[in-house]
């Protein structure tokens, strides 16, 4: 603290003293002591009156050097070159500054207005600035240190005359860009839903089903079977899906006097057609005929829902599961 | 009647038909179709060129199930009198009446034959449906009566000149029209001509065994087939989805080829039509030793009770036999049950 109090005192010493130096008559500050970087603008082409570039220096100054603040930019100041204004103010300065027990970071925001027309594009210099920096462990050694200049082009207002475009291109950057990441973040989106909706048409064209032969009439029946209660209702709705499956890979409803014309067409079922004609009996008592016999067993839940797995093996061509014992 | 009944009536019933399957050969389906009319006391229209065994067929039937067996012939001049009588100039030079085809045989007359019912006049017609109907004449002032009298017509469907065509109305008094188609299988062909036991009609119809069912005891015992085979809701909501079908068969994706479904069917099945189709199913299901109707006995006698019932439009009326049998197929290849 009192260190601080000190150094202070010696700054508000020295700072009449500093702000009377010329700072260019003093001797550069030794290297590796300044630490710069600086946001540059980036456009540097195009500028015309009235605009205003934005320039930000970051200082990293080393102790025991520090930046004699009196020494920044003057707002309103007009710069000169050889003593002629060259038509561009500093509009304003913005600093901050963080200290650290080795170094302190300087932030400096410079805003440059530029005030010169010109019938033809031109180059126009923004800087350089200098800045004092003193050796807080020996007040008599201040130094400069040098924020080198940026080069912008200015152009006409108008065009005069015949102007050849060639000729006036900037060789040193690409047209500005205009932000597309509205765009992309829409693009993503787009493509987002365009996958969705391929899936959901592959899913549609598949006949509702992710794998090829996820969608065949049995594979249906027995996934809708596995679903149903063993009890009375569950036994018939079971039957129904099996007759719809029937129907449907026949193409016109299978009853027992056409039983031997599907077996006829569609050979793959050969190897259940005993079974086949268990399920038509059991379909017999179960919808028309309650004292018809059938060879289905006395759990038609457990058999049923065998049986339509085995239809659906011989639907994707495989041969059918052998017969459950017990079932 | 007890259930050892039902299975002896149907013993005989298949023993009729084995009887007349030996005498009228290579009609395996027609028979099954006559014998179920029979059991279910509906009248038969047959369908048939000329010479393919009809009448042998009838009176096969007539003497295996006993009763009196009438027939007459169509024709163009033939009046609605020339069914009840007919005069005569005697031996003693006076006019006498006899009893005509319908009342020669009394209540006992169990089968009458009308040969060609289409070249008759339409006052023939309806003289024979109200025959049909009510089973009852008047004449001689008095009521005659026919309880056990099936009546089978007769038409040919190839000629048309002549002929007056039975209407939608009095084809639907039939219960089934069988069609009856020469044997395609060789044997069969040529055993009908080289076989002279098919030569002589007379002594082939004395080899059926007579009497093998009471012709009197029929109607009683159909009612009983009625009452006893079951029909379940499944096979009602079936059967009236097909009745909905006759009536829109495109709401059914069923078609046609080379038909305007819209313009197709002007009538399907009449309620009559269906309940008949169902009493026949019912009978099919009793010989065939089940106790309740399924979608096969349906299917066993659904051309023939319902073909002959649909009304088409008039631009289709002369190929109705093949529009009305794709038409039916589709129907039952299209309704599913359950």
């Amino acid at each position: 603290m009192l260190q601080r109090l000190i150094l202070t005192f010696l700054l508000s010493c020295v700072a009449p003293y500093c702000l009377a130096l010329d700072s260019q008559t003093l001797p550069d500050v030794k290297a590796g002591i300044v630490h710069m970087t600086t946001k540059d603008p980036d456009k540097r082409v195009g500028y015309s009156i009235g605009d205003i570039v934005e320039r930000e220096v970051i200082l990293t100054i080393k102790a025991p050097y520090k930046l004699i603040e009196t020494s920044l930019p003057i707002v309103g100041y007009e710069k000169r070159y050889r003593g002629k204004p060259i038509g561009v103010d500093l509009q304003a300065i913005a600093h901050s500054k963080q200290e650290y027990k080795d170094y302190t970071t300087h932030k400096i925001k410079l805003n440059y207005q530029i005030f010169v027309s010109t019938v033809v594009a031109k180059n126009i210099a923004l800087g350089p600035e200098y800045l004092n920096l003193i050796n807080t462990q020996d007040k008599k050694d201040i130094v400069k240190y040098r924020i080198p200049i940026l080069n912008v082009s200015t152009s006409p207002l108008a065009i005069f005359g015949q102007v050849k475009v060639e000729n006036n291109m900037s060789p040193f950057l690409p047209p500005p860009l205009l932000s597309a990441e509205k765009e992309y973040v829409r693009l993503k989106i787009a493509l987002g839903i365009l996958t969705l909706s391929l899936l959901a048409l592959v899913y549609i064209v598949g006949q509702r089903a992710w794998l090829p032969r996820m969608g065949g009439r049995f594979a249906t029946a027995y996934r809708a079977i596995k679903k149903l209660p063993d009890d009375d209702a569950g036994i018939k709705q079971a039957i129904s899906n099996l007759h719809l499956a029937f129907n449907q890979t026949a193409g016109i409803a299978i009853f027992n006097d056409n039983l031997e014309d599907f077996l006829k067409q569609h050979p793959d079922f050969l190897p259940l057609k005993t079974e086949i004609q268990q399920f038509f009996g059991l379909s017999r008592q179960i919808y028309f005929e309650p004292d018809a016999v059938h060879g289905a067993g006395d759990a038609p839940m457990p058999w049923l829902l065998h049986f339509v797995r085995r239809c659906r093996d011989c639907e994707r061509g495989l041969l059918p599961s052998p017969v459950m014992g017990g079932v | 009647m007890s259930d050892s009944q039902l299975v002896d009536w149907r013993n005989h019933a298949l023993n009729l038909e084995s009887e007349v399957n030996q005498v009228v050969v290579g009609q395996h389906g027609p028979i099954r179709l006559i014998t179920t009319a029979i059991f279910a006391r509906g009248h038969v229209l047959l369908e048939g060129d000329v010479g393919v065994g009809k009448t042998t067929l009838l009176r096969a039937f007539t003497r295996g199930i006993g009763g009196g067996y009438q027939r007459i012939e169509g024709t163009i001049d033939l009046m609605p009198n020339d069914l009840v009588y007919h005069t005569y100039l005697g031996e003693d030079g006076k006019p006498h009446v006899s009893p005509g085809p319908l009342l020669m045989s009394g209540e006992n007359l169990s089968v009458f034959f009308f040969n060609e019912i289409n070249r008759a006049r339409p006052q023939v017609h309806s003289l024979l449906l109200r025959v049909m109907a009510e089973r009852s004449l008047s004449a001689f002032n008095a009521e005659h009566y026919f309880p056990h009298m099936i009546v089978f017509a007769d038409r040919n469907q190839v000629e048309k000149e002549e002929t007056f065509e039975i209407p939608s109305a009095a084809r639907d008094r039939f219960m089934m029209e069988i069609p009856i188609v020469v044997p395609n299988d060789d044997d069969i062909m040529q055993a009908l001509v080289f076989d002279t036991k098919f030569h002589n009609v007379d002594a082939l119809v004395e080899t059926v065994k007579p009497d093998i069912l009471q012709f009197d005891e029929l109607n009683a015992f159909s009612s009983i087939i009625q009452n006893n085979i079951e029909a379940s809701d499944t096979l009602k909501r079936y059967a009236l989805n097909l009745w909905k079908a006759t009536k829109n068969p495109l709401d059914y994706g069923v078609k046609v080829s080379g038909v305007d479904m819209n313009r197709l069917v002007l009538a399907g099945a009449s309620p009559r039509g269906m309940s008949m189709m169902l009493r026949a199913a019912r009978v099919n299901a009793w010989l065939n030793g089940r106790t309740a109707v399924l979608p096969d006995d349906i299917h066993a006698v659904f051309h023939a009770t319902i073909a002959h019932r649909l009304v088409f439009s008039p631009v289709y009326e002369m190929r109705r036999t093949e529009i009305a049998r794709e038409m039916l197929t589709g129907i039952i290849n299209a309704v599913a049950a359950p």
